[in-house]
């Protein structure tokens, strides 16, 4: 099974996939602050291919400094098709309300917070992963269409993170990136697993994208 | 030709803007709620039909959609609607606006570029009428219409942690009808649901509206006061004994005379659970009823 991994996508696409994450998401960074005024340090992104059964695990490991966590995870499709997962420390929902509604007038004094810190969540992360995920399918040649984001695990500790939360046996291509919120204590992770269907389009769309600097 | 004959057949509002936010499509639906007809509102800009909607939240998901083309939501428990419009359904009579759920999203011209955005309207009316009174049953008794023993018990362990953590008072206090097995031998059930109804209608008026008052088994009814000192509580049990004891109850032409005993506990350092606030009231409350009923009574004087 290794080598099976190995074979699906060679170092070479990996250093391609390297340098489409950096531009993207170097660019969707650009954008958060210029279209929404949302500061966010997107860390260089880490690549990686596994197995979905061993995400959870990896992911894990990932998060190990957070004590309990909120899951968001939206499911994009087009060529480009997968999943994008946000990791965020439990109670930052708070933190992300104020950051948003610094300059709004609330309508919202009546909501319990339980919910508008859900609904928070769902906000941030939309605009995170659209705005991550648009510019990877853009500089790839994609335009892609995404489903409602779900909360799938609220203020649950680490170890809530299962094999169930996603279809295993599958080959997934992983970009990991740590976010933090300019000028605010709040960060988070951000995980882009492209699904097996979509790796024979994703070599095919690196190597057209290295064509344009050949 | 036939899809847009379909947009405006949906029973569902569609609103396509363009980057400015003017409305390029206004669907008969939206039409039909709004009374503002497609022609009147095609070229115009959105904020300046509908005011309202120049928030923050609203502008912001615009711009991110136009950016990056994601999904942006509205939902109903936040938002409760985007467009003010009237309720249609017999539901909406609790409603001052329909209540609805919303999404926006991209659309792209022939060279894939984002052009447009679009917002569909959902009236979820019905759904949030029926959702509120399974919570209403979920939390009340059918037959007095206060708060039932498993919702009490919720706010009183809650109303507790509050108070341990930030000593505040609280006090509790149990209400039970004096001989009310008589009441239903000599009158009938009928005539003891009407007391059960009455005494619940008169204690309610009489208690603060941040009050919780719940049937807390058969004839008794326990008073969740927040805020509030044992003196003070005691004055509260004081002015139901008296509304009650004054109060003509009169079933068929008939004047049942009833009077209630009341058990008065408050919140201090040694009371360690909710069950015990609970326990001195009850305790309290058999004090009173030992003492001649229709009376109001404490151990913690």
């Amino acid at each position: 099974m290794e080598d099976q991994l190995e074979q699906s996508i060679t170092d070479e696409e990996m250093d391609i996939l390297q340098e489409v994450m950096n531009i993207a998401f170097g660019s969707a960074a650009a954008d958060l602050a210029e279209v929404i005024d949302i500061y966010v340090v997107l860390s260089v992104p880490t690549i990686k291919v596994m197995k979905t059964l061993d995400l959870p695990e990896y992911i894990r490991s990932a998060v190990k400094e957070y004590d309990r966590l909120s899951i968001v995870e939206q499911n994009f499709m087009a060529k480009f098709k997968g999943l994008a997962i946000l990791i965020f420390p439990s109670g930052i929902g708070r933190a992300l309300i104020a950051m948003l509604d610094k300059d709004s007038e609330s309508t919202l004094e009546s909501d319990p917070v339980e919910a508008l810190e859900r609904e928070t969540l769902l906000e941030v992360g939309n605009i995170l992963v659209g705005a991550c995920v648009s510019k990877v399918a853009e500089l790839l040649g994609d335009a892609v269409i995404y489903a409602p984001p779900r909360v799938i695990v609220e203020d649950l500790a680490q170890d809530s993170i299962s094999r169930d939360l996603f279809d295993p046996d599958k080959l997934a291509v992983t970009m990991q990136t740590v976010f933090h919120f300019d000028g605010e204590d709040m960060s988070g992770l951000l995980f882009l697993i492209c699904s097996n269907e979509s790796i024979g389009w994703l070599r095919q769309a690196l190597h057209e994208f290295l064509k344009q600097f050949e | 030709m036939m899809f847009e004959q379909l947009v405006d057949m949906l029973n569902i509002g569609i609103v396509v803007l363009d980057s400015s936010l003017n409305v390029c499509h206004w669907n008969r639906w939206m039409a039909l709620h709004s009374g503002i007809a497609a022609e009147e509102i095609v070229g115009g800009n959105i904020l300046a039909f509908f005011p309202n909607l120049n928030t923050a939240k609203f502008r912001r998901s615009c711009r991110a959609v136009l950016a990056f083309g994601n999904l942006s939501f509205f939902s109903q428990k936040l938002h409760r609607y985007l467009f003010p419009f009237r309720p249609v359904s017999s539901y909406g009579v609790r409603f001052d606006y329909m209540q609805q759920s919303c999404t926006m999203g991209q659309l792209r011209d022939e060279n894939n570029v984002i052009k447009y955005l679009y917002i569909t309207v959902q009236d979820v009316t019905e759904l949030v009428a029926y959702e509120q009174r399974l919570i209403e049953k979920n939390v009340k008794d059918s037959l007095t219409e206060t708060y039932n023993r498993r919702f009490l018990e919720e706010c009183l362990s809650r109303e507790f942690e509050k108070v341990k953590r930030y000593s505040r008072p609280l006090s509790l206090i149990m209400l039970d009808i004096d001989f009310f097995k008589h009441v239903n031998d000599m009158y009938g059930h009928q005539c003891g649901d009407f007391i059960l109804k009455s005494i619940a209608a008169k204690t309610a008026s009489v208690i603060r509206k941040v009050d919780i008052l719940a049937r807390y088994g058969g004839e008794e009814f326990c008073c969740l006061l927040p805020e509030a000192a044992l003196n003070e509580a005691l004055e509260i049990a004081e002015r139901i004994r008296t509304t009650i004891a004054k109060a003509p109850f009169i079933f068929h032409d008939i004047r049942v005379p009833v009077t209630v005993s009341l058990g008065v506990s408050e919140m201090r350092d040694d009371v360690h659970s909710a069950e015990v606030l609970l326990k001195l009231a009850d305790e309290a409350l058999y004090e009173a009823k030992r003492g001649g009923r229709n009376k109001v009574a404490s151990l913690q004087y």
